[in-house]
């Protein structure tokens, strides 16, 4: 039967084509106005690692102001100190933990005929690669005995690789940043977590680093940060050591633990770790130290804009009155179909069968709604995109997996067959006659 | 207006559905509305500074043996003489830059947090002349206040400040700006400034911060590595003068870097994209909407004419005027317009009071309600009139025909 | 066959009362060809809708082919009505957008029959009514006479027990409403029951039996056949 019922509604489509191209009109522009916004939410509100942002634990610990929290009501700086930050780093309670913070550097290319240039710089600890999980082409990171002995290596992107190397496998020799040789231990694939969820202070969908370098290397040479840097309490002194003494947070602490016994006993060891220092006369708030997994991190760092969440409200409001909109239509249509319903019903069509007929009819609309819907969310990305300017970190924002595209045709089939309930019900109430004024 | 309302009960369910849609195009108008306004009102805002006119630069070198401090005076004298600038400085930041350095002051000394959040401009006595910005008390830096920052050790901070209007006001409510010259403020808890001028407005590098309109000028030049320059041409000149100065720059010392030119209005374009962006994007969204919507009346009022063709032509017949067939649909289009309109503004406020309190927005003007509702009115007046028209033209012999 | 006890229909708006049909009776025996006469508004309508299962009634008692469909839900009437009757209607009422073929093939769909039966009724309804050719026209491709035709294919194509047929030569010249009877007469003869409302006289005379109907009662019964008036 369903086959007989597509084959009157492709009919019935055909028959009232102008009445039917509004519906799927209707349909269509709801969907790519929705689509599009929930699009940009579901790749900001996306998991960027998604095998692994579980066991991946982002560090917060209170050593803050005792006078005011780091950001009301109560929560602790969302970066760590120097001080702290080699001290868990040492400590090594975690499976694996990675400290790092942001710097460019400028990158002299060997090849004489080639300017100087600036590139987006990682210091890091060693773990970064095997925690974060970054894809290879030529190499590896480096090991931890690189960051005790202040070795200059480097882990370059493809793309560097690309421009200075030509492409070809660079592990082993070297690039000269700030007057500084490194030898490359490894070249990263293409590798683009989104959001750039190990460190959301400057752009959440920015691009990943350029090149990594050990941070104990980093911080020998006195690199300042790039990223936010946030203090409570005066440095005292003008110097580099004074100011990794101090209580400013700049840095981002991360470490991989595997069970909840694994994270009660890390949560301990913090805790631990804070009553010491206390003995110290720092950490003078209560103890509130968090351990937030990477989706958990996202949420508390607020990476999806308001302004999204503004526009998908209206955006689902504009579904909805394009919905209506379906359904007025689709009343208008029941209604000149009277005659055919009734007809059909003194034929022997029980209410089951018109109410199948009319839901099939109204998905196809919605099908045929929500491909075009997909074209039209494709163009409103587009538009974005031009709104926005063309930066690299929108190229992903704006970009449409196989997942979206199936839940906009999925979506717009539901949402028609929600529409066409009413209208359908109407449909079914058509009492069969034998005086049918008109077909 | 009897018999249109008991006949618009008669046939309730798709004139409901034309004055939902209208009231929630009408919510969603008024929101929008809202949003633009408060984004507009923050884009008005100046920042104090002459914009047409401005444009940053940097060098960032990669020489160890970087001498720094002669490094900048040879560039700031390679760029005040170039023909066509007005003025330059060495600075941290500027305004709508959205990167910068803050600080907290507070009128007595000691470990209180009674310290007033406020952003930081180092720049020597070129900065009140090269930003553009007015002095409306006290005097400007002069050379012998200007002092080198030694990153391994000596003065943390200078004698002398410039303070923004606001940002006095924020430590003095009770005094004037010319009273408030001469007097002493503490920084990083106890370590004293005098402020020696009051400047009208100069923002924050922030545009979202509360304080954007508390800033101080430090008499301070910090270079490392990196160095940012401002530049102030004359009217006109900025365009070409950008290239030249990246130039000369470059070719003067090579171990370095030249980059990020950018006009002011760039850093301003840049700051309010995402603002801007929403503008757009909410003005499209909203007039997509309300097409949609008299779309959708069109259709509704079109439908209800061919099923009544016989209606009215026996209306006709019996001696109704065409102006009085074109007034039933007018007026009947203006009752159900009204229910909608009317739940419409009441969804707006609420939705309106729920997005005050989630997002943070400042609630609605009173006067965007009845404009939003009187927009909405004229398109379903509109958006009947092709259909209503249509009725008119029924011809009364339409009642003895059958169908 | 068709047997109405004591039938009454009410039509109740907020002020009035109609009563379409009061204390209506009737038996029709397999293979009887009934006409049925009255001036409108007399309750044929009426009467057909209800013998048609295509409307409820106030009280009484009905039951079709030896079953009381008094009592049964709307799915059940909608298969009755698709198994044992054959509607022709004044205006036709074949699907303008569906062919011959289609029309023919829409109460087949209801019943469920695969589409080897479908096609085989069909094609044998249509030689019936000599339409064989036409499968692939449209309605509008057609005459009026050809279109009734149609009609009639569609109602037997089901094999009902018995036909309603509602003034069938109503939208017919005289010509083409005689051939549309024969055709009917020739059903009739080989066993389909028929009943048919009319209002022209010369067509109610070729029925075997001849009922009157005014003001929603049976008043006249024609012939010498079986009568059963009142009770």
């Amino acid at each position: 039967m369903l086959r007989y019922y597509v084959k009157l509604g492709a009919l019935s489509i055909r028959r009232n084509s102008i009445l039917s191209a509004l519906m799927v009109a209707a349909i269509a522009t709801g969907i790519g106005a929705c689509m599009t916004i929930v699009n940009i939410n579901y790749v900001m509100g996306g998991d960027p690692i998604p095998h692994k942002s579980k066991v991946l634990y982002h560090v917060q610990l209170d050593s803050w102001d005792p006078l005011e929290a780091a950001r009301e009501p109560d929560f602790p700086p969302s970066q760590v100190t120097y001080r702290d930050g080699t001290a868990l780093l040492a400590a090594a309670e975690a499976r694996r933990q990675v400290l790092s913070y942001r710097s460019s550097r400028v990158v002299e290319p060997a090849e004489r005929d080639q300017l100087p240039f600036m590139v987006n710089g990682r210091s890091t600890s060693a773990d970064f690669f095997t925690m974060f999980d970054t894809p290879f082409l030529y190499g590896a990171g480096w090991g931890a005995s690189a960051d005790e002995g202040q070795e200059h290596v480097a882990v370059i992107t493809k793309e560097i690789n690309e421009r200075l190397f030509g492409g070809r496998n660079s592990v082993g020799r070297f690039i000269v940043m700030n007057g500084d040789s490194y030898r490359i231990s490894g070249v990263m694939n293409s590798w683009a977590p989104t959001p750039k969820f190990y460190d959301v202070n400057n752009q959440s969908f920015g691009d990943a680093e350029e090149v990594y370098f050990p941070l104990s290397v980093s911080i020998a040479k006195e690199i300042s940060s790039d990223g936010n840097t946030n203090c409570w309490k005066p440095v005292g002194e003008n110097s580099y050591q004074a100011f990794l003494n101090s209580e400013c947070v700049w840095l981002q602490f991360w470490v991989e633990l595997h069970s909840v016994e694994e994270k009660e006993a890390y949560m301990l060891f913090l805790d631990a770790y804070a009553e010491t220092q206390k003995a110290l006369g720092r950490f003078a708030r209560p103890i509130n130290n968090r351990l937030s997994n990477v989706m958990q991190w996202m949420a508390v760092e607020e990476v999806v804009d308001d302004d999204i969440q503004v526009l998908l409200g209206l955006a689902v409001l504009f579904l909805i009155v394009c919905l209506l909109n379906t359904i007025g239509l689709l009343l208008a249509k029941i209604m000149r179909r009277c005659g055919d319903i009734s007809l059909r019903r003194a034929l022997g069509a029980s209410r089951s069968a018109i109410f199948s007929q009319y839901i099939v009819e109204a998905g196809l609309i919605g099908l045929t709604g929500g491909l075009f819907g997909v074209a039209l969310t494709w163009a409103g990305l587009q538009g974005i995109r031009g709104l926005y300017g063309n930066s690299g970190f929108l190229e992903r924002l704006v970009s449409m997996d196989w997942v979206m595209v199936l839940a906009a045709v999925g979506l717009a089939v539901v949402a028609a067959l929600g529409a066409a309930l009413y209208p359908t019900w109407r449909a079914c109430k058509i009492q069969p006659a034998s005086q049918l004024n008109s077909l | 207006m009897g018999p249109i309302w008991r006949a618009l009960l008669r046939n309730k369910s798709s004139y409901v559905l034309i004055a939902l849609q209208i009231a929630l195009t009408m919510a969603l108008m008024v929101n929008a509305i809202a949003i633009i306004q408060e984004r507009s009102r923050l884009m008005g805002r100046p920042s104090g500074v002459d914009e047409e006119n401005i444009f940053q630069i940097y060098s960032s070198s990669f020489d160890p043996d970087l001498e720094y401090q002669s490094m900048v005076a040879a560039d700031l004298d390679l760029i005040r003489n170039h023909p066509g600038v007005v003025d330059a400085v060495l600075t941290n930041s500027m305004p709508l830059r959205q990167g910068g350095w803050s600080q907290g002051l507070a009128i007595a000394p000691g470990d209180n947090s009674d310290a007033v959040g406020v952003a930081i401009y180092f720049v020597d006595e070129h900065g009140v002349g090269t930003f553009g910005i007015d002095l409306i008390a006290g005097r400007n830096f002069l050379p012998t206040d200007v002092r080198w920052f030694d990153p391994d050790g000596g003065p943390r901070w200078p004698e002398t400040i410039i303070l923004s209007n606001a940002m006095a006001m924020a430590l003095f409510p009770e005094s004037t700006a010319a009273e408030v010259i001469g007097r002493v403020a503490y920084i990083e808890n106890n370590l004293p400034v005098t402020i020696i001028g009051i400047i009208d407005r100069m923002q924050a590098p922030w545009k979202e911060w509360s304080g954007v309109e508390r800033s101080m000028l430090v008499p301070m030049k910090r270079g490392d590595d990196f160095a940012r320059y401002v530049v102030r041409t004359e009217t006109g000149y900025r365009d070409e003068v950008i290239p030249q100065i990246e130039k000369a720059l470059a070719d003067r010392d090579t171990g370095r870097i030249i980059d990020g030119a950018q006009t002011m209005n760039d850093v301003r374009a840049a700051a309010y994209l995402e603002d801007s962006a929403m503008i757009k994007l909410l003005v499209f969204i909203v007039s997509l909407l309300t097409a949609i919507t008299s779309l959708g009346i069109v259709g509704l009022a079109s439908f209800s004419v061919a099923r009544r063709t016989k209606q009215i032509g026996t209306r006709r017949a019996l001696g109704a005027t065409r102006r009085s067939i074109l007034r039933y649909f007018m007026l009947e289009n203006f009752l159900i317009s009204t229910v909608g309109v009317l739940g419409g503004a009441v969804l707006a406020v609420a939705i309106n009071i729920w997005m005050v309190q989630i997002f943070a927005l400042t609630p609605i003007a009173w006067y965007v309600v009845p404009v939003a509702m009187l927009a909405l009115w004229i398109v379903g007046q509109l958006a009947v009139l092709g259909p209503a028209r249509r009725a008119s033209q029924v011809s009364p012999a339409t009642a003895t025909r059958s169908i | 066959m068709l047997s109405m006890q004591n039938i009454s229909m009410v039509y109740r708006t907020e002020t009035v009362e109609t009563h379409a049909l009061r204390d209506f009776s009737l038996d029709v025996e397999e293979g009887e060809f009934v006409s049925v006469t009255g001036p409108s508004g007399s309750g044929k309508t009426t009467f057909l809708n209800i013998a048609g299962l295509l409307e409820g009634f106030t009280s009484g008692r009905y039951s079709l082919d030896g079953k009381d469909t008094t009592q049964l839900d709307d799915a059940s009437r909608s298969r009755l009505r698709n198994e044992k009757i054959g509607f022709i209607f004044q205006s036709f009422n074949l699907i303008p957008e569906l062919d011959i073929f289609d029309n023919v093939d829409v109460p087949l769909r209801y019943r469920g029959f695969d589409s080897a039966e479908r096609r085989r009724r069909i094609d044998s309804v249509l030689d019936m009514v000599g339409l064989a050719s036409r499968k692939k026209h449209l309605p509008s491709q057609l005459s009026g006479g050809q279109q009734q035709r149609v009609a009639i294919a569609r109602a037997l194509a089901g094999e009902p027990r018995f036909l309603l047929a509602d003034e069938p030569t109503g939208n017919l010249d005289s010509a083409m409403a005689d051939s549309v009877m024969e055709l009917l007469e020739d059903i009739n003869s080989k066993g389909t029951t028929i009943i048919m409302v009319t209002h022209e006289p010369s067509l109610a005379a070729r029925a075997r039996r001849n009922i009157f109907v005014r003001d929603g009662q049976l008043s006249v019964e024609d012939a010498g056949l079986k009568v059963a008036i009142g009770s």
